[in-house]
Parts: C-alpha cells; structure tokens; sequence
C-alpha cells in the first residue's frame, strides 16, 4: 500500500497524531483507541510498510516513531503530480 | 501546502475550459483511477467532479464546491485520501497580459498550521505541507 492510501484510513490517521508528538509502543495505541492490540499492530505493520513509522525494540515491546523521509515521499508524490498536469496544462493551451 | 503557478498562453476564459472540461487531457496518464490512460475527467458547475473511463465506468474524484468561469475553483479532492477524507484544491485564473496565470493550492485547510507546530516543533519543517493538507485532524 502507498503512503496516501495508507494515510486515507482514519485510525491510522490518529495512530500518526499520537506518533508525531514522541514514539510509542503498539499497547498504548490499544488502550487509546479502544481498538485490540492485533487490530493496532496490522494498522502499525501497513504505516510500516508504506514507509511512514519505524519500529525499534525497547526491551520485549516494538516501539514505533514516525519516519520523515516518508512524509516527503508523500509530499513528492503530490508535488510530482501537479508539476506533470500544469506542463501538460501548459503545452494544451499553446495549441 | 502544496503552491504551483503555470502560466498560460490563453485568455483565462479558454484556460478555465481546458482545466475544467478538458481535465482528461492534462490530467498525468499514470495517476488516474480506472488506470485508462485515455479516461475523461470532468469538474462541472453542477458540483460533479468525476472520471469516466472509455468503457464508461465512473468514478468520483471528489466534489466541485466553488465554480466561477474564468476565476476560481475549489475542489474537494479525493485521489488518495478518499472520499470519507478529502483534501482540498483551490484553482485561481489570472489575466496577465494576453496570457493566464493558474496558480494551484492543494492544501486542507482543517487543522491550522500552528497546532501542528505547537505539538511537533521539530517535524514541523518536514511535515509542514503533509499532515495538514490530508486533514491529519479531520
């Protein structure tokens, strides 16, 4: 899953809220969001692989921070997508 | 906050029809939802903002909530965040000389970027454009 659909689903929305003020593990997000801790771990696995969160082992537990770069990525993604249309935008108007 | 201006070598009445009605034709080939590279994709004053591919299948991409010819958009915009989050797009049209300036603000508009700042100083630089405009607070 890319970045922005990742990002299109509510729960992993407040996941990344809670994310952007300091790392947290997975139990917290369980007892935050009255949502079960296999449900959190699956929503943490799809930031994960779309780049947003990364995982580090604090003792027995997995402690998940946000990942900049993949922000960016996102932001690319977007950015990319408007520097195509206007040149094709641009180039449609010239005929 | 994503802030792009193209300039336009057409009177703004001709490069608000080619952004509108014409959105298929500038619209990037490999971003489009039915994966039609020939798809049409329409933004309409009656509020439609849609895709239709060759074999006629629709799709929303979002909801027109201003339309002004030759002025003015606002879009609800879907393409990634879906319709239950959309971000949103303000289109403006500017006559400059015989051309058009287009400048395009893709951007929420929901949470402020002082919230942002005050919980995450240090990711706000990085942030700054991503979180808020896919309505993080929304």
């Amino acid at each position: 899953m890319n970045a922005l659909d990742a990002i299109g689903n509510p729960i992993r929305r407040k996941i990344l809220v809670e994310l952007r003020r300091t790392p947290l593990p997975v139990g917290v997000f369980a007892k935050k969001f009255s949502v079960s801790r296999p449900s959190i771990s699956r929503h943490l696995r799809v930031l994960q692989d779309a780049g947003l969160v990364v995982p580090s082992k604090r003792g027995t537990e997995n402690v998940y921070a946000i990942r900049i770069q993949g922000f960016r990525d996102v932001q690319e993604f977007i950015d990319s997508f408007w520097d195509l249309a206007l040149s094709q935008l641009e180039e449609l108007a010239k005929r | 906050m994503i802030n792009k201006t193209v300039m336009l070598a057409c009177q703004p009445e001709r490069a608000f029809i080619l952004f509108t009605e014409q959105a298929g034709l500038w619209w990037p080939a490999d971003r489009r939802h039915t994966k039609d590279p020939s798809s049409e994709i329409r933004i309409e004053a009656a509020g439609r903002f849609f895709e239709r591919s060759s074999a006629g299948v629709e799709v929303e991409l979002g909801v027109v909530l201003i339309f002004e010819p030759t002025r003015r958009l606002l879009l609800n915009w879907y393409p990634g965040t879906g319709p239950a989050n959309p971000t949103q797009v303000e289109i403006t049209f500017e006559a400059v000389g015989t051309g058009t300036r287009v400048t395009v603000r893709h951007n929420a508009g929901v949470a402020g970027q002082e919230v942002f700042e005050r919980n995450a100083p240090a990711y706000a630089r990085s942030w700054e454009s991503v979180l808020d405009s896919l309505s993080l607070q929304g």
